[in-house]
């Protein structure tokens, strides 16, 4: 919780402490360890010693702070304040810092820049992101797999922890009662814009032009106010350190429109302390039907 | 997203990482620190047309995109006495903008030419931990704006009548002794308006300072050099209403906001810094960015800054309150 820097008064000091302990009884006993800390194995198994580990005198210690994760004999230390690590078939959002002549290279929030292939691209189209297609020596190679990938317009963009983003089915999220995109990518940068038609058969220079017509005609107050909800939604739950689902984000958001809440005052004290409280009602909801029945 | 236009306008020289291709063909930036200084704020952020638009858009729509109004600040949050060596400190968040400013107060001599004042200085340093930029030399630029900035507004003229600290107050014996107040801000996460958050963290940090109460006996053995005894316990506070503050406004497209976010100050045509005490009085103003205004412009922002300036009083008066709540618990 180092992030909140918060003007909390005293009964909402309480609510949000109760609210967190109550997410933390909930949370599966994930071991989250400092480093130097033992992390407990059976000695009559062999282990394999991954990221984040090493072996002290016969005992298997962490070497950097996080959660304690274990795959058959594999034991590993993934850390949560880490860069991204990418993984192949990942979509991700990433911010050109470099243009040549055959190639553009992307801020991905990885170690190192991705490489994106102008030959690989339909130039310039309608919206966003790529896949990181191969790693290969470490630099990473992006290819945009259809007209849905490509640049962005309208919008803005978040970053967010990379952990905060789990690898679903769907990154792409066209919300069709806000008129709006939203765009989880697996690096931690999301994107809340305004929704853009994908067209298959796009005249990229007729696109451009009308582009430059548009300058002055700005994004709908209607749909901007929508975009600007689900932005500070976004940054209230990831200030919290939840898991950032569109269902969670748009419940986020609709809490706050049904509260009449302002959206600027989305991101005060009150609204951080009724979404712990909220998600911390949620969970405990979800575990008792699970348990429920038995 | 994409940010990369491959039309090469020329007249953005400030257009953000500049290829090292095309960087022969694009004009080269005009000299002087406005410019250069828009040049690394574009790089700093490196936008893309479409968030360069939205942002632009926002602000003339009246919705900013954290949700703000236009004349709307961010949460401010306030720490005092967070150093404990010096005899003030405090730190104060504005949104992602994180400023600290601290006041240490030594014994010095008064300069000749003005035995009955005592001496301040401001210095403004950017911790590399805010941006790789400020790493080496690269903040110096940026320090050395602020220090002006924050100088012109704080101190006065050169013989330091029109101060907005009370100088004669600083004077232990005339002629003699006095407290030099060395007022050090460092700028540790920077999203913006750091000029606002330095004075407003100077200004609670002055009121913080408590300045250690002296005995003085004049001895003749020493050549009339006067003995001072400080004192451990007493402390004497400091008169603080007479300092200002800063209010920004930063002026995007047709219209101005205050308490500007870096993505924001990487669109501006100009900034006015408004500084304003607590009576609504204008004490100075600093006008950053190239492109002109027109006179009348001036004089709006000028009335919008002490209206707003009021507003920005409430809440650093409320924040500091509340700072000082914590610190009593």
């Amino acid at each position: 919780m180092g992030d909140l820097h918060l003007r909390l008064n005293q009964t909402q000091r309480v609510r949000l402490e109760a609210a967190l302990h109550e997410l933390q009884a909930l949370a599966p006993a994930a071991a989250a360890v400092t480093f130097a800390d033992n992390i407990p194995v059976n000695p009559e198994d062999t282990i394999l010693k991954g990221h984040g580990t090493s072996d002290q005198d016969g005992e298997v210690v962490a070497t950097v702070c996080g959660v304690v994760e274990r795959v058959q004999n594999l034991v590993c230390v993934r850390t949560l304040r880490a860069r991204y690590k990418p993984q192949k078939g990942d979509i991700i959002i990433g911010r050109v810092s470099e243009i040549a002549s055959k190639r553009w290279r992307l801020e991905t929030n990885f170690s190192q820049g991705a490489v994106l292939m102008l030959s690989s691209m339909n130039l310039p189209d309608g919206i966003q992101a790529e896949v990181c297609h191969i790693q290969h020596d470490g630099s990473l190679d992006l290819q945009p797999r259809s007209q849905k990938y490509g640049k962005l317009q309208r919008g803005q963009l978040l970053t967010v922890p990379a952990y905060l983003v789990k690898r679903r089915k769907q990154h792409f999220h066209h919300l069709e009662q806000y008129d709006a995109d939203l765009i989880l990518g697996c690096n931690g940068f999301v994107w809340v814009g305004e929704h853009a038609v994908v067209d298959e058969e796009t005249n990229s220079n007729e696109d451009q032009h009308k582009l430059s017509m548009e300058v002055e005609a700005f994004t709908p107050l209607e749909t901007r106010r929508h975009i600007c909800r689900l932005a500070n939604a976004v940054r209230v739950l990831s200030a919290l350190g939840f898991t950032l689902t569109v269902e969670l984000i748009i419940q986020t958001a609709e809490a706050g429109l049904s509260s009449d809440v302002e959206i600027n005052n989305m991101l005060g004290a009150e609204f951080y302390v009724q979404t712990a409280e909220r998600e911390a009602k949620r969970r405990a909801d979800l575990s008792r039907r699970m348990n429920g029945p038995r | 997203l994409i940010s990369g236009d491959l039309n090469l306008d020329s007249t953005l020289p400030s257009k953000l990482p500049p290829p090292p291709v095309f960087r022969s063909s694009a004009a080269p930036p005009p000299q002087g620190s406005p410019a250069s200084r828009r040049a690394r704020d574009d790089t700093m952020v490196g936008l893309s047309e479409g968030e360069k638009h939205f942002i632009r858009g926002g602000i003339a729509q009246d919705l900013r995109a954290d949700g703000r109004r236009r004349l709307q600040f961010r949460a401010l949050t306030v720490e005092t006495g967070i150093i404990p060596q010096a005899n003030g400190s405090a730190r104060v968040r504005m949104g992602a903008t994180e400023v600290i400013a601290s006041v240490k107060a030594e014994l010095g001599k008064p300069t000749i030419l003005h035995p009955d004042k005592g001496k301040v200085s401001i210095y403004v340093d950017c911790s590399p931990t805010a941006a790789p930029m400020f790493e080496g030399r690269g903040s110096e630029e940026l320090s050395a704006e602020l220090s002006v900035g924050l100088q012109r507004c704080l101190l006065g003229g050169k013989s330091g009548a029109g101060a907005a600290i009370d100088l004669s107050s600083l004077i232990v014996v005339e002629g003699k002794a006095c407290w030099d107040l060395y007022i050090d801000g460092l700028v540790v996460s920077s999203d913006g308006n750091l000029l606002d958050a330095l004075a407003a963290a100077i200004k609670v940090a002055l009121s913080d300072t408590g300045i250690p109460k002296v005995n003085v006996s004049l001895n003749n053995e020493t050549d009339g050099e006067p003995e001072v005894d400080i004192s451990d316990e007493e402390f004497l506070q400091f008169d603080t209403s007479g300092v200002p503050v800063i209010i920004t406004l930063t002026k995007v497209g047709k219209h101005y906001i205050v308490d500007a976010t870096s993505e924001e100050e990487s669109q501006m045509s100009s900034a006015v810094s408004v500084s304003v005490n607590s009576h609504g009085q204008i004490c100075g103003l600093t006008k950053r960015g190239g492109a002109g205004l027109d006179p009348s412009v001036i004089f709006d922002m000028i009335s919008v800054a002490k209206n707003v300036s009021q507003r920005f009083y409430t809440l650093l008066e409320s924040a500091f309150a509340a700072a000082e709540a914590v610190a009593d618990e």
